[in-house]
């Protein structure tokens, strides 16, 4: 077996370890916050930074292989763009899933129409979109130079949601970070960086699993084309 | 001529007037939070495990779907090839 082989199911196990070792930090090891954080549902916080985390990151892949598209047409660029939307989708849907929840706890209602929230929401939204046209539209040269287009709108947004807090306030907190108050036990820093490290972990595996998906799909399309012209297929 | 003795008023037993009663509920804004820290976290949890198990499970039938397709393809193509 050769080592390209062998680093998938390397990356899978590696991640399944550090997700099995995290969640067990969490619940027995890492100490409970303060009351007004949210007391133990504070501990949402380990896995709701890191998604976050990760929609940037799936953002990023979204946003240079959209720009890569529109300079330079290719399956690989576009296969890149369309995995990076939808692992911004699933990313940002756990972000938005987990937020709430402790905010209902440390806030006292589940949602407000904070500046962070609202233009995560937003962002979402706009990777939603992108995602469903995908799946309901041609995939033809201009469908996906639409979609590179619109994926880089939807991570240009990105920076806004990450700086909303410092320009605009609100009761989205600023803990970790400039003008943050920090993490004060050590084994809640552990815990955030290896929330961190597990969901870099993820996204890689995520966004390759995509891109592969996409690009079998476009495989796929360009086969039936030819089998269509070799009289196998009804032409498309 | 035995002295009058006032009785001690028992706080459980102290009946209110109708007057005394509460006659309207108004909303107030906040109040103690009721929700259970734990059923929060559980829930989140779940919810993100549920959200990416879904995405893994879709990914993996369409993918399954797809390389079936492209193994029927190529192998109709690779039989009209031949002959």
């Amino acid at each position: 077996m050769t080592l390209k082989k062998l680093s998938q199911p390397i990356l899978l196990l590696t991640t399944a370890l550090v997700f099995f070792y995290l969640i067990q930090f969490i619940v027995f090891t890492v100490p409970q916050a303060q009351a007004e954080a949210g007391g133990l549902a504070q501990k949402i916080f380990y896995f709701h930074v890191p998604s976050a985390y990760a929609l940037y990151l799936s953002g990023a892949v979204c946003f240079v292989a959209s720009a890569g598209y529109l300079y330079r047409p290719s399956d690989t660029w576009d296969s890149w763009s369309r995995a990076g939307a939808e692992c911004a989708v699933v990313f940002g849907c756990m972000v938005l899933l987990s937020g709430p929840l402790w905010a209902k706890k440390a806030w006292g209602v589940y949602w407000t129409w904070d500046p962070r929230l609202t233009t995560l929401l937003l962002s979402v939204v706009i990777y939603i979109a992108l995602v469903v046209m995908r799946a309901f539209t041609g995939d033809g040269d201009a469908e996906r130079k639409f979609a590179a287009g619109f994926g880089i709108l939807g991570t240009v947004n990105l920076p806004i949601v990450h700086y909303s807090v410092k320009k605009w306030g609100g009761n989205h907190p600023t803990v970790v970070g400039e003008g943050g108050g920090g993490l004060a036990d050590p084994n809640m820093r552990l815990a955030l960086y290896l929330g961190f490290l597990a969901m870099t972990l993820l996204a890689v595996l995520l966004l390759i699993a995509r891109a592969r998906l996409a690009q079998t799909n476009a495989k796929l399309l360009a086969l039936e084309e030819h089998a269509a012209v070799e009289g196998l297929l009804e032409s498309p | 001529m035995g002295v009058m003795q006032t009785p001690t008023p028992n706080p459980t037993s102290t009946l209110k007037t109708p007057a005394d009663r509460a006659q309207e509920f108004v909303a107030v804004q906040g109040g103690p939070e009721t929700t259970s820290a734990e059923n929060l976290m559980v829930a989140a949890y779940c919810g993100m495990w549920a959200i990416l198990m879904l995405f893994i499970f879709l990914s993996w039938r369409r993918q399954e779907k797809l390389d079936a397709r492209l193994g029927e393809l190529e192998a109709a193509l690779a039989k009209r090839g031949r002959s």
